[in-house]
């Protein structure tokens, strides 16, 4: 089941840390490289907060065996990939609209930064939703849960830092982010990824299913 | 139509149960006996697939099992948040087969409460609900676990209703732990 519950826990995360880093970084030169790996922490500690609970909630409310009970577990997943997929790009325009206009920065190529946002929401959503559902169905689920987020999510935030970095510092002097191939490299690997955990993600999730 | 063969769990080092076997055609209705924590809940739970057998085999009735199996269990929960009629529709759209959703209230005489969330329902009325929700695929093989806990003599009237109406559709098995319901059925397991 899907709840508003999620979605608001994801945007006061977000203001929240948005407030957080301009309060802290108040009289600081905030460089695109900093303002890309903070977005992305931001991006990613809402995200973690509340996208896997979608799975969790369902196993701790003892609603699982009706699930497994009436549905096929691609529809299941499916349905739950979509409405995190959409939280995720919810909370993360919104947080990036925030925190760029906290921090006044202005983006150099906006086309690359909506593709990395868009393209990275969605593999977040995606591997973190991936994570809750394999952890969902173990004994020790937060453990599990840790375990597969680290190396699910490092390369993930690599290719999402060195997007947004680009699309933020472009030539602006005394910047080095990269080329602009760089960047778009960077986006085509955050879209590739999202296609991969995205479609992976049910056929993994059945093998777990009745586990 | 539905077949057990050598079926065991094993749970925490120790054997629930342990080869067991049994075969059910259409019109049998099979009780299953037994004190608590003897596996009654388990084998059910095995039988329809949501906990892992340790060893033999389970043959379910043809055709997809969330159209021929339905199962009813104390345990089971419901969405607090969503209504008697939402429930069933949910598990119809779930499961691809039509909600009768007017039908099914009647015949669980749960009809006045379709528009009430199922958190403010009593143990009775959500044991109605779950019986509904397990034959609304008219399923060919139906598992009761515990069937009258939380009902009225009107309610228990209403599994004696439901039980028969299985018996010419399809086979019964009922777990329980009271002798009385032992009327259900034309065959009995004793666990142990």
């Amino acid at each position: 089941m899907r709840s508003q519950s999620g979605l608001v826990t994801g945007l006061l995360f977000s203001v929240v840390t948005v407030y957080a880093i301009s309060f802290a970084s108040l009289n600081a030169t905030m460089t695109s490289t900093v303002v890309s790996g903070m977005l992305w922490v931001a991006l990613l500690f809402s995200s973690s907060a509340s996208l896997p609970r979608i799975f969790l909630s369902e196993e701790e409310l003892g609603t699982g065996d009706l699930l497994r009970l009436t549905a096929r577990p691609h529809a299941i997943f499916w349905g739950k990939s979509l409405f995190n997929c959409f939280q995720c790009v919810v909370t993360g325009t919104i947080l990036s609209v925030l925190y760029l206009g906290f921090t006044s920065k202005a983006i150099a190529v906006p086309w690359l930064f909506a593709v990395s946002l868009v393209a990275g929401c969605l593999s977040l959503a995606g591997a973190v939703t991936l994570c809750g559902a394999i952890a969902s169905q173990a004994a020790n689920r937060a453990v599990l849960s840790a375990a597969i987020a680290v190396p699910l999510l490092l390369p993930l935030v690599s290719l999402g830092v060195s997007a947004v970095r680009v699309s933020l510092g472009l030539h602006v002097r005394h910047e080095d982010v990269g080329s602009l191939t760089e960047g778009i490299g960077a986006a085509i690997g955050l879209v590739g990824y999202a296609g991969v955990t995205l479609a992976t993600g049910p056929w993994i999730y059945s093998a777990v299913w009745r586990s | 139509m539905l077949k057990v063969d050598r079926l065991g769990k094993k749970y925490l080092g120790r054997w629930i149960f342990r080869g067991l076997s049994f075969e059910l055609g259409a019109g049998d209705r099979l009780v299953i006996l037994g004190h608590n924590g003897s596996g009654k809940s388990t084998l059910l739970r095995t039988i329809a697939g949501l906990t892992a057998k340790t060893e033999g085999t389970v043959t379910l009735p043809d055709g997809d099992p969330r159209w021929t199996l339905g199962l009813c269990a104390l345990e089971q929960a419901l969405y607090g948040q969503l209504t008697v009629a939402e429930h069933l529709e949910l598990t119809a759209d779930l499961r691809g087969c039509p909600a009768r959703v007017d039908e099914l209230l009647e015949k669980v005489n749960l009809g006045y409460a379709s528009a009430v969330p199922a958190s403010q329902l009593s143990t009775g009325m959500k044991a109605r609900l779950k019986l509904a929700m397990a034959i609304q695929p008219e399923p060919k093989a139906l598992l009761l676990d515990e069937p009258g806990a939380g009902l009225d003599e009107e309610g228990r009237n209403l599994v004696d209703r439901i039980t028969s109406e299985q018996s010419a559709r399809g086979c019964l098995i009922v777990a329980t732990n009271d002798p009385l319901e032992r009327r259900l059925a034309n065959l009995e397991l004793q666990l142990a």
